[in-house]
C-alpha cells in the first residue's frame, strides 16, 4: 500500500521528470495561459498586490501574473528541479525582483500569516493528499478579504471509472479529484467562502488532445527518447482515451473556483 | 442579436446598399434591403461563437507599394486597389482565358465552350505580372486561372514570364484534363518547377469520389482523369493542392475521404475546401442554408473524428479572419496505418496570433513564421512556407522541454500537410468590411488589382469580359430559389435579371438609406 506521503512526493517528482516533461510539455495545466488569465481576472488581481502561487511548477503562471498584472508573486513548489527552473525563468524574463520561489509543501506553506491579497493554485489541489490542511494553509497566509483562485480537475458525484483510479492516473491529476461540491466543502472547512464557480471542461478535453498530439509527434520523431525516458506510449494512450471518454460522459471535468477569506 | 452595420450590394441590380450582420440561434446572417428589389438575407457563418471569437486574430494590414485607382465612389465601386484598401495582395490571380474544355454546372467564372470570350496575349500577361510586381515588390504567389489555363497556347510562356520576375511561387489552377492526357505538358511543367528555387504548384479541382458528385458539379465523370492527372504530377515531381468545391446536398459527405486520399497520395501536399461560390454559374440554392467555413470545418471534424476537432482549424489573420481557416498536420504514414497530429495542438497559436488582447509580446520570429503559415500565400513546397515550418518546429522542440529533435525539424516539411477552408463571398454574402481587407486579388488586363470576391460579385468580371471580348455581358444574378421569378438564363448558363438589365418590377420595394440626405429638409 502506498502512503499519502509517498504518493505526494511521487507526484511532485513526476512533474519534475523528463518523462512528464516529454508528455505534457509547457502546458502543465488545462486551459493554458488563457485560463490563467481568466483566473487572475476573476480573482481580481490589482497592480501592486501580493499573490501566492501554490504548486508553481516551472513558473509560467508566476511570470505571467507578475508581468501582465504587475503583482508580486511568491511561488511554492514541492519539486526542487521545478523551483530551480522557475527561478531561471523569472531571471530570464527580468522579473526576479517581483517573484520569489520557495521549495515547500502546500500543507505547510513556507509563507507568513495574513499577508497575501490573493492565492492561486492551478491543477494541483486535487493532488494534495490532505486537502483540508492545504485549505487551512491557504486561509492562514491570506489577509482578511483575500481570495483563493483554484482551477482543478473535478469528478462527478458518482465518481470515476475504476481504471482511472490507479497510481499512474494520480500523476495526471485525476485519481484524487473531487466534485465541485466537495471542493467547496473543503474550502468552507477552512473558513473560505466560495463566491464563484465556473465549468471549463473543454479545457481538459483540449489538454488530453495535446498530450496525445505530443506523444504522436514524439512517436514519429523520437521513439528512442520515449523509451529512454521510460514512457510506455500505448499505456499512456490507453489512459488518455479513457480520460477523454470520461470527459465526454461528464464524469471528469475542470472547474474554476473563487473563495474568499472573511 | 445585432453585431455589425456595413455595406453590401443588391444581388439583383448590384446597387450598393446598407447591410446589417445579426446573430440568430448561434448563426451569423447578413441582411440588406434594396430600394427596388426588397429584402435579402444570407447565412455568412454557421458558428456565431467562432465568428465573434475570431475578431482578435485580425492582424493589422500591410499597405501595398502602389494603388491602381483613386477613391471616388467608395467601396466596392473603386477597385482597385484603391487607397482605402487595408491589405496588400498575398495572392494574385491572372485569368488567361474564358474558354474551357468543360462546361461545369458549377463555375464561378461562367466559362466553357463559348463562341465569344477572350484570351490574353503574352504582352498582356507580362503587363499584368508587372503591375503585380510594382504593387508588391516581391509578390508571394501568382495563380494562373481561367477558363482553363492549360488550354491557352501560351500558358508555358506565361509561367516562364512569372518565373523571370521576383514572384516566389507560381500556381496553376486546372481541371486536370490536360495533365491526365498530355504527359509532355506535365513534363514541361515539371521542368519549370523548382527553376531558380521557385515552385510551380498544381491547384487541381477535385470535388470527390462519387460519380454523382462529378456529374452534378462538373457535368462529366472525371474520376479516371483526376487519378491519371495526379499520378502524372507525382511522376513529374509536381506538388498538388486538391481543391474541392463543396455544395450542400451534393458532396458534403466526401470531405473526410478527400482529406484521407490527399494524405495518402504522394503528389498531394494540401487540400483546399471552398463552399461553392454562388457567383457565376451554379445550381439553385437557398442563401439561408448555404455552407460556410464553420460548417465545412464541422464536416471535416465529423468525418475524421480520430484526427480533428473543430478548433484544430485556426482563422487566417491576414485577410478578415472569418474568410479563411487553416490547419497543418504532421503525417506519419506506416504500412498498416496513418497517424496525423494537428500542429495547433502542439503550439498555442492564440498566444501568437491574438492582436487584440493586451499581453506580453510573443516571440517575434515565431509570430512572423506563424503569420506566413496562416496566410493566403502559404503553399506547401514554397520556400517561405518551408522556412516558417522550420521555425515553428524549432519552437515545438523548445516546448518539448529541451528534447533535441533535429531530425524532426529536418523532416517536418516533408511530413507537413495543409488543409485550407475558404468561403468566398457572393452577391448575397458580400460584406465590404471583409472586402476592404481582402488579400486574394484578380489582376485585370487593364492593370487593376481587384479583390477576388468583388471581381466575382459586384460586376467587375462582367465588365472585364465585355471590355476584352467586345460582346455585351449582363450582370450575373445568383441562382437563388427566391429569385427564380426574376431571372432568366444568360448565354453562358448563369442567371441574369429577366430583361437583361436587372430593372424589373420590385417584389418588395424599400427606401431606407439609399443615397439621400440624412435629414430631408
Amino acid at each position: 500500500m502506498t502512503t499519502p506521503e509517498e504518493i505526494k512526493s511521487c507526484c511532485a517528482t513526476a512533474y519534475g521528470q523528463d518523462a512528464v516533461a516529454l508528455v505534457l510539455g509547457e502546458s502543465y495545466h488545462p486551459g493554458g495561459l488563457a485560463l490563467t488569465r481568466r483566473l487572475a481576472d476573476v480573482v481580481g488581481l490589482r497592480s501592486g498586490q501580493r499573490v501566492a502561487d501554490i504548486a508553481s511548477g516551472p513558473g509560467a503562471t508566476a511570470c505571467t501574473l507578475a508581468s501582465e498584472y504587475d503583482v508580486r508573486v511568491d511561488g511554492v513548489d514541492l519539486g526542487r528541479a521545478a523551483v530551480e527552473r522557475a527561478r531561471a525563468a523569472a531571471e530570464k524574463a527580468g522579473l526576479a525582483g517581483k517573484i520569489r520561489f520557495h521549495l515547500g509543501d502546500a500543507e505547510r506553506l513556507p509563507l507568513p500569516d495574513n499577508t497575501f491579497d490573493a492565492l492561486v493554485c492551478e491543477c494541483a489541489f486535487c493532488t494534495f493528499p490532505d486537502k483540508g490542511s492545504a485549505a487551512a494553509e491557504f486561509a492562514r497566509v491570506l489577509r482578511s478579504g483575500g481570495r483563493v483562485g483554484i482551477t482543478d480537475v473535478t469528478v462527478a458525484e458518482t465518481g470515476l471509472p475504476p481504471e482511472l483510479t490507479t497510481l499512474a492516473a494520480w500523476v495526471a491529476c485525476i485519481a484524487d479529484a473531487r466534485s465541485v461540491r466537495t471542493y467547496t466543502e473543503i474550502l468552507a472547512g477552512a473558513g473560505l467562502r466560495t463566491v464563484r464557480t465556473e465549468a471549463h471542461d473543454d479545457a481538459l478535453a483540449r489538454m488530453i488532445d495535446q498530450i496525445e498530439a505530443r506523444l504522436g509527434v514524439l512517436r514519429m520523431t523520437a521513439t528512442d527518447r520515449l523509451t529512454e525516458a521510460g514512457v510506455d506510449t500505448d499505456a499512456v494512450l490507453r489512459y488518455t482515451a479513457l480520460a477523454k471518454q470520461a470527459v465526454a460522459d461528464g464524469l471528469l471535468g475542470y472547474a474554476l473556483l473563487i473563495a474568499e477569506k472573511p | 442579436m445585432f453585431v455589425e452595420y456595413t455595406k453590401s450590394i443588391c444581388p439583383v441590380c448590384k446597387v450598393v446598399v446598407d447591410a446589417q450582420v445579426n446573430i440568430r440561434d448561434n448563426k451569423v446572417y447578413l441582411r440588406k434591403r434594396c430600394k427596388e428589389h426588397g429584402r435579402f438575407e444570407a447565412l455568412v457563418y454557421g458558428d456565431a461563437q467562432a465568428y465573434l471569437a475570431s475578431a482578435r486574430f485580425n492582424k493589422p494590414g500591410t499597405i501595398p507599394l502602389t494603388f491602381q485607382t483613386e477613391v471616388r465612389d467608395g467601396c466596392p465601386s473603386d477597385c482597385g486597389l484603391c487607397p482605402e484598401h487595408k491589405q496588400h495582395a498575398c495572392l494574385g490571380i491572372i485569368e488567361v482565358n474564358t474558354n474551357c474544355n468543360l462546361d461545369c454546372p458549377i463555375c464561378f467564372a461562367d466559362s466553357g465552350h463559348q463562341p465569344d470570350g477572350y484570351s490574353i496575349t503574352l504582352e498582356q500577361c507580362e503587363r499584368m505580372l508587372d503591375v503585380f510586381v510594382e504593387s508588391e515588390g516581391e509578390p508571394e504567389v501568382v495563380m494562373f486561372s481561367g477558363g482553363e489555363p492549360t488550354i491557352h497556347k501560351h500558358i508555358l510562356d506565361f509561367i516562364d514570364a512569372a518565373l523571370a520576375r521576383p514572384i516566389k511561387v507560381v500556381n496553376l489552377n486546372t481541371n486536370g484534363i490536360r495533365l491526365a492526357t498530355d504527359k509532355r505538358f506535365v513534363a514541361a511543367l515539371g521542368e519549370c518547377n523548382g527553376r531558380s528555387g521557385k515552385p510551380v504548384n498544381i491547384y487541381l479541382q477535385f470535388d470527390g469520389f462519387d460519380e454523382r458528385t462529378h456529374r452534378e458539379i462538373r457535368g462529366r465523370d472525371l474520376r479516371q482523369l483526376k487519378r491519371r492527372a495526379l499520378d502524372n504530377c507525382a511522376e513529374a515531381g509536381l506538388t498538388v493542392t486538391l481543391v474541392a468545391a463543396i455544395e450542400k446536398g451534393v458532396n458534403e459527405h466526401e470531405v473526410g475521404d478527400i482529406v484521407r486520399f490527399g494524405i495518402d497520395h504522394p503528389a498531394v501536399r494540401s487540400v483546399a475546401f471552398q463552399p461553392v461560390t454562388h457567383s457565376g454559374r451554379h445550381v439553385e440554392f437557398d442563401p439561408l442554408t448555404r455552407l460556410t467555413n464553420s460548417d465545412v470545418i464541422e464536416l471535416i471534424a465529423g468525418q475524421c473524428p480520430d484526427w480533428f476537432r473543430k478548433d484544430d482549424f485556426f482563422p487566417v489573420p491576414c485577410c478578415f479572419p472569418t474568410c479563411r481557416s487553416i490547419t497543418y498536420l504532421l503525417v506519419d504514414r506506416k504500412a498498416d496505418r496513418t497517424d496525423v497530429v494537428p500542429i495547433p495542438r502542439l503550439i498555442d497559436l492564440d498566444e501568437y496570433l491574438d492582436y487584440v488582447t493586451n499581453r506580453v509580446m510573443p516571440d517575434q520570429a515565431v509570430r512572423a513564421a506563424l503569420e506566413k503559415l496562416w496566410s493566403a500565400s502559404a503553399f506547401m513546397g514554397a520556400d517561405t512556407t518551408t522556412r516558417s515550418l522550420e521555425i515553428t518546429a524549432a519552437e515545438l522542440e523548445c516546448a518539448a522541454c529541451g528534447i533535441d529533435l533535429p531530425q524532426a525539424v529536418k523532416e517536418l516539411d516533408e511530413r507537413a500537410f495543409m488543409i485550407v477552408v475558404q468561403d468566398f463571398q457572393d452577391p448575397y454574402t458580400l460584406n465590404v468590411k471583409q472586402l476592404m481587407k481582402c488579400c486574394v486579388e484578380e489582376i485585370t488586363p487593364d492593370g487593376r488589382i481587384i479583390p477576388f470576391c468583388a471581381y466575382n460579385s459586384v460586376g467587375y468580371r462582367e465588365q472585364v469580359r465585355e471590355q476584352m471580348s467586345g460582346v455585351k455581358v449582363a450582370d450575373v444574378v445568383p441562382n437563388a430559389i427566391e429569385l427564380q421569378p426574376l431571372v432568366t438564363e444568360s448565354p453562358y448558363g448563369s442567371k441574369i435579371a429577366g430583361n437583361g438589365n436587372g430593372r424589373r418590377p420590385a417584389t418588395a420595394p424599400d427606401t431606407t438609406n439609399v443615397g439621400q440626405p440624412a435629414v430631408e429638409r
